[in-house]
């Protein structure tokens, strides 16, 4: 379904920020990545769905090369990839309601879309998806009001409004308590059981990981060091995934 | 007295020795001045006697009273001037921003030209705009609009683009990661963050504009800026500081206006 061959990026044109990464996801698995900080965890994220441009290799979503698309059919292929984020990227004077309709954006007209002109179904679908993560009652209050928690959640039914095939979440819980991170996991694990979604997480929590993943994939300097079920993640190999680099002066390596 | 307190005292010590040299540059700084210049500090003991002509003179007084309806009048012209040339240029303002933005633009020298255009309208002096202008358009209330047109311009498409700049690429990604279009991501994810901020930028256009028109009415032989200039050659003192009480009462309305528009939106 989703299929990385090759993938190569630098941001400066000399030092490689991801060398040679190749790995492919199954549909209706929760797929983590995880690897210490700079390891290009966030690079191979935007890389999917062509937020960033990378430098070489292919990305093969549903058959089709990402990186080959043109402006009008990247739309269309985005369309198909929701997204959430560390720090949520809602629109905070916006109401959840408003950022759940968002999630149908790339399907719509330009003129439509600018004037906020949704059809009854797709206003009836974002209820819906409000509901599923549990924030019917919150459908007309401005996010900046709602908690991390629960601007996650919207940030989720905003994903989900673009029927996507595959979620990608870029360090999802990082910015999150304890208790709003199970909550959140839960409906992430949810969606590859229940609906068939592929999701791919950024990580840097090894024990959520072991809790939640069905396949992990660890990255450490821009290469793929372990890619294997989750049962296969042993001591060390993620003492190998967390081993300081000697390129990588300071560096953090994680507790875990 | 052990030696951790010593190294306190020694810290206080400095900050207050770098205090005073630099409280000696400055005193430095105006006595070389004032020689330059030929002024004499011992002429600001005289200054009270200034002071005293100027509110003998003026105070408004009842002779004055009878030039309220025309000041009022030409006030009323000016504050039109000063919001029409503000809204107008937060309009084209707000284009050229958007456009010219480092996060937004289409291509990064349109960022550069904006850029360059907006700090050449921004860096001629209010008053050369309407020395220019005038050759051009002559004495009427179109060239302050257009002085205070171009000024603006330049002020709140900086102003602007800065703010846009701030709200960041990574709201933008999240939009366009959707599907989203360009011009779909600029009215449903930017203009509804920074319509607050944009806001208070052209409030507080407004309010300096309608203290700047009145140095272009001045100027440009228009509005309240005329008749102040009209009365006090003409030797109506008291009427002139009837001017000037209008336009300052003007100023503090408009700031508490904006104010209170300011609170109402956040």
């Amino acid at each position: 379904m989703l299929t990385v061959n090759h993938l190569a990026k630098s941001y400066d044109g000399e030092k490689k920020s991801l060398t040679d990464v190749s790995f492919s996801i199954r549909p209706g698995e929760v797929t983590v990545i995880i690897g210490p900080s700079g390891a290009g965890k966030t690079t191979i994220l935007r890389s999917i769905n062509q937020l960033i441009r990378d430098d070489d290799g292919e990305i093969l979503f549903d058959d089709t090369n990402m990186r080959d698309l043109n402006r009008a059919q990247l739309r269309r292929a985005r369309c198909r990839i929701g997204m959430i984020f560390q720090n949520y990227n809602l629109i905070e004077p916006l109401t959840a309601i408003e950022n759940v309709l968002h999630g149908c954006l790339g399907t719509k007209s330009n003129l439509t879309g600018i004037f906020s002109i949704y059809s009854n179904q797709e206003k009836e679908e974002a209820l819906k998806l409000l509901q599923k993560v549990g924030l019917e009652d919150f459908a007309y209050q401005q996010c900046r009001n709602l908690s991390g928690g629960q601007k996650q959640r919207v940030g989720i039914a905003r994903a989900l409004m673009q029927h996507p095939k595959i979620i990608l979440c870029d360090e999802p819980i990082a910015s999150l308590d304890p208790r709003s991170t199970i909550t959140v996991m839960d409906i992430l694990r949810d969606l590859a059981i229940n609906d068939g979604i592929s999701v791919l997480i950024n990580l840097h929590q090894v024990d959520i990981a072991r809790n939640y993943a069905d396949h992990v994939i660890g990255i450490n300097n821009g290469q793929v060091v372990f890619d294997d079920r989750i049962a296969a993640l042993s001591d060390t190999a993620i003492a190998r995934i967390y081993q300081k680099d000697a390129n990588l002066e300071g560096s953090a390596i994680h507790e875990f | 007295m052990n030696s951790d307190v010593q190294q306190v005292n020694n810290f206080f010590n400095n900050k207050r020795f770098r205090l005073s040299v630099i409280l000696v540059i400055l005193g430095l700084a105006y006595l070389g001045a004032s020689i330059g210049l030929g002024f004499q500090t011992r002429s600001l003991l005289n200054v009270q006697n200034g002071v005293i002509w100027l509110i003998q003179n003026f105070i408004p007084n009842e002779a004055s009273k009878g030039y309220w309806n025309e000041i009022i009048k030409q006030l009323f012209r000016t504050f039109l001037v000063a919001v029409a040339s503000t809204t107008c240029a937060a309009v084209a303002s707000l284009f050229l921003s958007i456009i010219g933005a480092k996060t937004l633009t289409p291509a990064i020298t349109i960022s550069w030209v904006i850029r360059a255009f907006s700090s050449l309208l921004r860096n001629i002096p209010i008053v050369a705009w309407a020395m220019i202008l005038l050759f051009s358009f002559k004495q009427n209330d179109l060239t302050g609009f257009l002085a205070l047109f171009f000024m603006t311009l330049g002020f709140l498409t900086r102003a602007f683009m800065e703010t846009i700049e701030d709200f960041g690429t990574e709201k933008i990604q999240a939009l366009q990661a959707t599907g989203a279009t360009y011009l779909q991501v600029i009215f449903q994810g930017l203009l509804p963050e920074v319509a607050v901020a944009l806001m208070s930028w052209v409030l507080y256009m407004i309010e300096n504009n309608v203290r700047d028109a009145t140095l272009v009415g001045l100027l440009t032989g228009t509005g309240i800026g005329f008749i102040f200039n009209l009365y006090f050659k003409s030797l109506r003192y008291g009427a002139a500081g009837l001017v000037v009480l209008s336009v300052i009462i003007l100023v503090v309305a408009v700031e508490l206006i904006s104010n209170l528009i300011g609170r109402l939106l956040s």
